[in-house]
């Protein structure tokens, strides 16, 4: 048998090129089909993952999609935006921890993700370097935002404007880095989480100005009485909040009507979801409230379809490659017919002159089979990041 | 022989990366779960407040069970107190934060606090909050939304509220650390006991009062001429600063109106203030809303002590 494999193992040698794309068609044909079992597995665990460990989101009435994938993965279009009050009715219900959070605006296209402490608790997310927000105008980073921008503890990130033609829009905003958070292998790695009221600093509903009463301010006022003061456009807005300027910031209006995007609510058990939900079942209700789980479950029903045929289609493609390549070596066979005509001269059995044959079928069949088993093995192995930083 | 071996070696290499990819999507990347549980921590029971009445009241009530923190400076009044970083931080590591409400303590706005732990004290009575009058707002354009700083904040004064206070941080605590519920029960009947004799001792002493006319140096006594239905107006003086003449000006036109012939003072005011005071026909009684930690005594002794003051004067007249 040595000698058989010898000649076989000479001959793919020689013909190394049709060797190389005999093996590579092999693997290919095993490869695709399962590598992209493999990563869409992974994909539907990533997503799931986070889906998942979100109970339940409230949020405006629309695109359910659109709200799990803004809040989950600060992903999509902003939402249609629900009031802060809505806060206070899901936690005077008793039924869950509301956690609002605010994803609209975004600083060198990481997402600012505007909420509160207890959102660090929920994701159970920990600070690698520097402290936690503490005051108006602190950002803190995920892992990936601080190394892609460069950026640590001690210095500021600038919010983006909404948009170059929107000149009375948000004003960009200065925000002081005093956090950056450990790699959490999720979106939130990507994200610059600030406090909900820092978001409203961008929009604009919170801001800080100089004073309106005294000498200095008589160029500042439209008019004024005993009760009440109206500025003009000529008020300078803060656009970096300090320790000097602190205390000047102030809201206007009702603060339960300022804008968030969703609230995450995280309801102790079963039946107080249950409870919580069908607070929510009202024909007139302008809130929608959704298990993120149902929405994922929903959106790769569709993309398991679509696995399906897209295997189907490669199986096919791969059955019809595994066909040219048997007509591929059939024809070879016939070629080499004066080769096989001089092993047999030479004294070579039809055993032997078969196993030669055999031996270099199965050696392309073993490497390509080989080395589809190490490319799913790596898809396997570092699809999961792969998957991770594109989500 | 070589390539023999080499050839057995490709093979076992690909039996074990065919069963490596099957077994390998089937395991999890515990990075990517979500559920991961890191082990409890026991940390101390720990409460914060933003003012001294309700460390007060939380101390009363939680006893040895708690430890209660309220770390504003003693010179500074605390609703106007602006902590710094570290003090924030703090504030974030208590289990429990007890809040005023009212709009007391505006660094509320400005700061980061987990508010699944914040408790707002004054909830239960929101809809007895009082403005304050003669408040002057700002806003931005013709039609701008307006800022709303009126509210009166130092419910506490009424003693009825203070129990309400007290109420609210008992549940709160008996909700966190239920296994100490007894204790957090007497330890609000005995409180409760002490608010209600004062509450009775002010109406006696009130009662001499007899909607006649009272002044006050500062807008911070609301709430105790609300319960007490004291014929109370308001200047803004300061104990520690002698008031301008256009501000004796003001004053004088307020008593043409409402000629006081007493004026509450949060404490004892310039000696010269109170002559100038006194020749008006003014007494000067130190009513201490107690805010922040005294230098002497507790809560309850320096609210013993405002009674006796507004007792003994409005006896006199």
């Amino acid at each position: 048998m040595k000698g058989e494999l010898y000649l076989a193992w000479r001959y793919l040698a020689y013909h190394r090129v049709k060797t190389l794309i005999l093996t590579t068609s092999i693997t290919l044909i095993i490869f695709l089909p399962v590598g992209l079992r493999v990563l869409v597995r992974q994909s539907q665990e990533q997503l799931t993952a986070r889906a998942e460990a979100t109970p339940l989101l409230v949020g405006a009435r629309g695109s359910p999609l659109e709200l799990v994938l803004n809040s989950l993965y600060f992903e999509s279009d902003v939402p249609a935006t629900m009031s802060f009050g809505e806060v206070r009715r899901i936690e005077s219900t008793g039924y869950a921890l509301p956690i609002p959070v605010y994803v609209r605006f975004a600083a060198r296209g990481h997402p600012i993700v505007g909420t509160t402490l207890d959102y660090f608790d929920f994701r159970r997310l920990r600070i690698a370097e520097g402290t936690n927000l503490r005051m108006l105008g602190d950002a803190v980073l995920g892992a990936r935002v601080a190394e892609e921008l460069g950026v640590g503890p001690g210095e500021s990130v600038i919010s983006s404007p909404e948009s170059v033609f929107d000149i009375a829009g948000t004003y960009p905003l200065s925000m002081r880095v005093v956090g950056v958070l450990e790699y959490s292998g999720s979106p939130d790695d990507e994200a610059i989480f600030v406090d909900l009221k820092t978001t409203w600093v961008i929009e604009g509903i919170v801001h800080g100005h100089q004073e309106l009463s005294g000498s200095g301010a008589a160029g500042l006022i439209l008019t004024s009485d005993t009760a009440n003061v109206v500025a003009n456009a000529a008020v300078v807005q803060y656009q970096e909040i300090t320790a000097d300027n602190l205390g000047s910031f102030h809201f206007h209006g009702d603060q339960s009507t300022y804008p968030i995007t969703a609230v995450i609510a995280v309801p102790p058990d079963q039946r107080s979801e249950s409870l919580l939900r069908g607070r929510f079942e009202s024909p007139d209700e302008l809130l929608q409230i959704v298990p993120p789980v149902d929405v994922m479950d929903e959106l790769l029903e569709t993309v398991l379809t679509v696995e399906a045929f897209v295997i189907a289609v490669v199986v096919v493609v791969g059955l019809s490659t595994l066909a040219t390549a048997v007509l591929v070596f059939m024809l070879s066979l016939r070629l080499r017919r004066r080769e096989i005509d001089t092993m047999r001269k030479i004294g070579a059995a039809r055993r032997s002159i078969g196993a030669v044959m055999a031996s270099e079928v199965a050696a392309v069949l073993v490497v390509g089979v080989a080395l589809a088993a190490i490319l799913t093995g790596l898809t396997s192995r570092f699809g999961s990041d792969i998957i991770r930083s594109l989500l | 022989m070589h390539r023999i071996r080499t050839v057995h070696r490709v093979i076992t290499v690909s039996i074990a990366g065919i069963l490596a990819a099957c077994g390998g999507s089937e395991q999890r990347d515990p990075s990517t779960s979500e559920n991961a549980r890191a082990p409890e921590t026991p940390r101390d029971a720990t409460v914060y407040t933003v003012n001294y009445p309700l460390a007060y009241f939380a101390q009363r009530i939680g006893g040895e069970h708690i430890t209660v923190h309220f770390p504003a400076p003693p010179e500074i009044d605390p609703a106007f107190w602006q902590p710094d970083g570290a003090t924030v931080g703090a504030y974030q590591s208590a289990d429990l934060v007890f809040l005023n409400g009212a709009g007391y303590a505006k660094w509320l706005d400005v700061v980061t606090l987990s508010t699944s732990r914040l408790v707002d004290t004054s909830t239960p009575f929101r809809d007895r909050f009082l403005e304050v009058e003669g408040t002057v707002t700002h806003s931005h354009g013709p039609e701008g939304d307006h800022s709303h700083e009126g509210t009166a904040f130092t419910t506490w004064l009424n003693p009825q509220l203070a129990i309400e206070h007290a109420a609210s941080i008992e549940q709160a605590l008996s909700a966190r650390w239920p296994e100490h519920e007894g204790s957090f029960r007497d330890g609000m009947t005995s409180l409760e006991a002490d608010l209600l004799a004062l509450d009775s001792a002010l109406v006696a002493a009130t009662a001499a009062a007899d909607s006649r006319p009272i002044a006050a140096s500062h807008p911070v006594y609301q709430y105790l001429a609300n319960r007490y239905d004291l014929n109370l107006e308001s200047v803004q003086w300061e104990p520690d600063r002698a008031p301008s003449g256009s501000q004796w000006n003001d004053f004088q036109r307020l008593l043409s109106e409402h000629p006081a012939t007493l004026m509450l003072w949060e404490g004892e005011p310039l000696a010269e203030t109170s002559e100038r005071l006194e020749s008006l026909g003014v007494t000067v009684v130190v009513f201490d809303p107690c805010a922040n930690i005294p230098a002497e005594g507790d809560f309850l002794s320096v609210m013993r002590q405002n009674v006796e003051s507004l007792a003994a004067v409005l006896a006199r007249k």
